[in-house]
């Protein structure tokens, strides 16, 4: 069976504690209780999850959603956001999970892919070569959001033209955000051409297109 | 010491109603502060026992779950467990004789809840009961709780939704399609009761679709020749991805049929072509000449719906991308030495040329697929037409004694029943799909006009993960 392989990468770096690891917590939440109710998305989505803070870790490896049960995230007090370190791990996971079709399998579908980080990455010579990388591993789509006002867009858009921003931490943007998310998710997996991108749904008004 | 000695002792010479009173209040502060101990003991063996890591994996409706959850603490003695029915979800809760562990066991079943008109959470919460050694229990709390949460997920069955399209909603263009599609073309059985091959097809729009109201992308187009006998069929699989391409796969199936129809109404010298090569297969020329009738009939009928799909595509100020649609387009006649069959295929899907007798399945091409599901090559992109070795590598031909069947069907149809390419070149696994159809209601008999819906119907099977529309054409 075709999979649809979503990876979720979230920074977890110390300005993380406390209210906004929560609220994407109750917003991850959501969205698998929310895809739950898809049946698409019941027989196709898989979900990896990988955090990112002076560390990269990968929470969740790729589950099938009936399957899946949300990790317990915790961030440190404080230290760098590796961000760099974790494309790198993305592109290494990437290469082990993600099954191409051949002859003898069939291929999943194209990986969706989305990064949120309330700042900016801490090893960016990393970073700058791992979004060529990244961008040699196929995806539908890259979504990236720039939580909090001390989050920095500019790296993000080397990544993906698709570089959003919300202007709050709390629990109501996170929602917001990642009902979009399972919005993208629910429309991924459709039949597309060879050099076709997928259109990204409308984003709601808490959450900004950065140009 | 006795007792009377004692109470003297605490009594201090006070009289009985002052020794009453204090003794009252003594007693209220150590009760209250004993009691205050206990609740605290208790929080704190909650908390541990919260704490304990329990393996609950999420179960799922009509799959057979059986987990055994064990504690692992020797001092929990596990009283009861809420939250669970047999007569509700399907699935019994039972503690296990050492009382540190319970069973959940059965087939999760959520249509007593679905059938009260409740909407289904995906998550339930359950609620062990349990005492612990060494830890009284105040009457006013006289078990200790631990909540649990178990996943259980509804079968998709009962969530697809068949939402019709709203075609007055609908942006112009709207291009209105029906859901779903069905067609016999009856060749009667000549004079000496020889029976002549019928088609028939079938298509349908995909769960995907109908979950979203969203309209059938799919289309085909039969025909047959009363005069000469000719056979012309297409498929064509409109991307779920393009806004228009319901319209992108009625054109290319209207246009190409429409086509070849015209060209074979007066095709005496492809005909005998034909007969020349099948008089020499290994003949150079004759090979020429029906290639390039071929080219001339099948090439020409995908270009010109190329550029009609074009046509209309400017006509409406879209991208010709937004009808992004495959072709699959198959033409054939019965001659005196056997059956003609050529083909053009771009896109995925699948064509081919099915014997029962002899054992041999034969694809009429190979199918457009990338590195990932879905992708896939469409007759709306100009490189198709940009190098002539490529194209005529799309344009194939045969000659065979006879058949059992020439099927033609969109990925909605060979996907579930194939998977792979591997499995496309297997004739066991067309065997497979000849008996599939016969198994579920589908009798491919001499002029049997009913297969339409038989076909129409036997669309329906179940696969998981395969949503798509789905069309199949056969020609028996």
């Amino acid at each position: 069976m075709r999979r649809l392989p979503v990876y979720i990468l979230i920074d977890t770096s110390g300005s993380m504690r406390g209210e906004p690891i929560e609220s994407v917590k109750v917003g991850m939440a959501d969205m698998v209780a929310t895809l739950r109710q898809d049946p698409y998305a019941l027989e196709t989505v898989c979900i990896s999850i990988i955090t990112f803070d002076s560390e990269v870790k990968q929470l969740v490896p790729l589950t099938p959603l009936a399957d899946l049960q949300l990790p317990d995230i915790v961030t440190p007090e404080s230290g760098p956001t590796l961000t760099g370190a974790a494309l790198q791990m993305l592109c290494k996971i990437y290469d082990s999970e993600v099954q191409m079709g051949t002859p003898q399998k069939k291929g999943d579908w194209m990986p969706l892919l989305f990064l949120m980080t309330d700042g900016k990455p801490a090893d960016i010579q990393l970073y700058k070569q791992m979004t060529g990388e990244v961008k040699r591993h196929q995806f539908t789509n890259i979504v990236a959001c720039a939580a909090g006002p001390k989050a920095q867009t500019e790296p993000l858009k080397l990544l993906t033209d698709n570089v959003f921003s919300l202007e709050n931490m709390d629990s109501n943007s996170f929602k917001k955000f990642f009902q979009w998310v399972t919005l993208n998710i629910g429309a991924g997996g459709k039949s597309v051409g060879t050099t076709d991108s997928v259109e990204l749904p409308e984003p709601p008004k808490e959450v900004n297109l950065v140009i | 010491m006795n007792t009377e000695k004692f109470l003297e002792l605490l009594a201090n010479g006070k009289n009985d109603t002052d020794f009453e009173e204090f003794l009252k209040f003594v007693s209220d502060k150590l009760w209250n502060q004993y009691n205050k101990h206990l609740m605290d003991e208790i929080l704190m063996t909650e908390n541990k026992v919260n704490g304990i890591a329990l393996n609950l994996p999420n179960a799922s409706e009509n799959k057979p779950y059986e987990q055994t959850i064990d504690f692992g603490d020797t001092k929990i003695a596990i009283e009861r467990v809420d939250g669970l029915s047999a007569e509700t979800h399907g699935l019994n809760v039972t503690v296990c004789d050492d009382k540190k562990s319970f069973k959940i066991a059965g087939t999760p079943d959520l249509n007593p809840i679905r059938n009260a008109g409740t909407e289904i959470e995906s998550t339930f919460e359950l609620t062990v009961f349990y005492k612990y050694e060494g830890l009284c229990l105040p009457p006013k709390k006289p078990l200790l709780e631990r909540k649990l949460q178990l996943v259980i997920n509804q079968d998709p069955r009962y969530l697809w939704k068949n939402i019709p399209v709203d075609w007055e909603k609908m942006s112009d263009p709207k291009y209105e399609k029906e859901d779903a599609d069905c067609q016999y073309v009856t060749v009667k059985a000549l004079p000496d009761g020889t029976p002549q091959k019928d088609i028939v097809a079938a298509s349908k729009r995909g769960r995907s679709h109908a979950q979203e109201g969203k309209p059938r992308d799919d289309d085909f187009q039969l025909y047959h020749d009363e005069q000469t006998n000719w056979y012309v069929i297409a498929v064509a699989d409109g991307a779920g991805s393009a806004k228009f391409s319901r319209e992108g796969s009625r054109l290319a199936c209207n246009v190409t049929v429409e086509v070849c129809k015209k060209a074979l109404s007066n095709c005496e010298k492809f005909e005998e072509n034909i007969n020349l090569w099948h008089i020499d297969q290994k003949s150079e020329d004759a090979g020429k000449l029906v290639s390039t009738d071929i080219y001339n009939i099948l090439g020409k009928a995908a270009h010109k719906a190329h550029t009609e799909i074009n046509a209309e595509a400017a006509r409406e100020k879209n991208r010709p991308k937004d009808y992004a649609t495959t072709l699959l387009l198959a033409i054939c006649k019965k001659f005196d030495f056997g059956w003609f069959i050529a083909s053009f295929w771009v896109g995925d899907g699948a064509m081919c040329l099915y014997d029962k007798e002899n054992h041999t399945s034969v694809l009429l091409g190979t199918p457009d697929e990338g590195e990932y599901g879905g992708q896939t090559r469409f007759l709306t992109m100009p490189e198709i037409f940009a190098n002539p070795t490529d194209f005529f590598s799309r344009l194939k031909c045969r000659i065979v004694p006879d058949f059992t069947a020439l099927f033609l069907m969109s990925d909605g149809v060979s996907d579930p029943k194939f998977e792979t390419d591997v499995n496309l070149n297997s004739t066991e696994k067309w065997n497979a799909l000849w008996d599939d159809l016969k198994d579920n209601g589908v009798e491919l008999t001499d002029d049997n006009e009913a297969a339409k819906e038989q076909l129409l119907n036997w669309l329906d099977f179940w696969a998981p993960g395969n949503h798509d529309d789905r069309t199949i054409a056969i020609l028996y």
